[in-house]
């Protein structure tokens, strides 16, 4: 990422110092405002989301999901940790419903524990899981075409469907096979 | 499917009420993290925005966009599609606004606005997501994971491509 930040950062400035250099201030700060303004929005999902996260987890709801899902969060991501499965367990269900902006805080916890137990592998493969996007209904997508007049705005559904499982099993064998392959 | 969120909802606060959980400080001990974690994201998105904000800005991501058309169509992939599949992995809010422009451009119904529609529903925001997932961590070797779930996402969006001329 340091790589590529840096090259892409130069390039663009040094092209904005031809092209349009009294434009390059407004551009950074409108760039350093919408992260402000993501960062809010992130906020109020996450406060959201882990604010009935935490009633589950106080009640033992989220360790009764996780119980279940234990035999495969335990081969797929090699952890034995119970509050990692337990917000690895919130992940993939959230993702699956297609609620994925809900997903994310519990990635980013199970991140945050997988770090305690130095476990790499385990955060790349969530990663990788959740960046092919598995949700099984494309809401946004479809509010969008039924807004724009569509006859049959969920005609999409099945071959979302089919392309997003495609990329989620592709990325996650190559994943698995490019880690073993790496370390050999 | 709109009942989905409210029934997961009142299932737990029910379930809570049931284990005798206080509701009210255990939500707010929840936002109280979200908090945390939300400010703990920022000073990596900051960077990242500016950085997609300048490569816009600079025209750079158009020539880029030029340049690999050719590449794209090569595929499958229709030249109207280039730009969309190419801002997708960095910007979630980039993509949708021009997700919306090629809607109302050919008209919903369209084979490129189909196409657009699943590519987008297909795939995620990689680079936005890794910077938030990888922000807190010390590894920063995620090149491998980074390329897979790009590789991935290429195949899936040339399978749309074909998917959607037959159904």
């Amino acid at each position: 990422m340091n790589v590529i930040f840096t090259v892409i950062f130069l390039a663009s400035v040094a092209v904005m110092a031809f092209t349009a250099p009294d434009k390059l201030l407004s551009t950074l700060l409108g760039g350093a405002e919408n992260s402000a303004k993501m960062a809010l929005t992130l906020f109020c999902i996450y406060a959201v989301w882990l604010g009935i996260s935490k009633l589950a987890e106080k009640s033992g709801l989220s360790a009764g999901i996780a119980k279940g899902l234990k035999p495969v969060t335990k081969r797929l991501f090699k952890t034995d940790s119970a509050l990692v499965s337990e917000n690895l367990a919130m992940n993939l269900s959230c993702n699956l419903l297609g609620i994925g902006g809900a997903a994310t805080p519990y990635a980013v916890k199970a991140i945050g524990e997988l770090e305690k137990e130095k476990n790499s592998y385990a955060q790349k493969l969530l990663f990788v899981i959740n960046a092919t996007s598995i949700q099984i209904l494309p809401t946004t997508v479809i509010a969008l075409r039924a807004g724009a007049g569509s006859l049959n705005s969920s005609d999409i559904f099945l071959p979302s469907l089919i392309c997003t499982a495609i990329s989620t099993v592709t990325a996650v064998i190559l994943f698995i096979a490019g880690n073993k392959i790496w370390r050999s | 499917m709109a009942l989905v969120i409210p029934a997961i909802i009142i299932f737990v606060i029910v379930f809570a009420i049931m284990k005798r959980v206080n509701v009210y400080n255990s939500f707010c001990d929840g936002v109280k993290e979200a908090l945390d974690l939300a400010i703990s994201l920022l000073p990596c998105l900051c960077a990242i925005f500016m950085m997609c904000a300048l490569f816009e800005a600079s025209g750079l991501a158009d020539a880029f966009t030029r340049l690999l058309a050719p590449v794209f169509s090569f595929f499958g992939i229709p030249q109207e599609l280039t730009k969309l599949v190419l801002i997708k992995p960095f910007s979630g809010s980039g993509s949708l606004a021009y997700l919306n422009e090629i809607i109302t451009a050919y008209g919903a119904d369209s084979y490129i606005a189909r196409c657009a529609c699943v590519c987008f529903g297909s795939s995620e925001t990689v680079f936005y997501i890794s910077a938030v997932y990888f922000a807190k961590v010390k590894t920063k070797k995620i090149a491998l994971p980074v390329l897979c779930v790009l590789t991935a996402t290429f195949l899936s969006t040339v399978i749309a491509c074909l998917i959607c001329k037959v159904m």
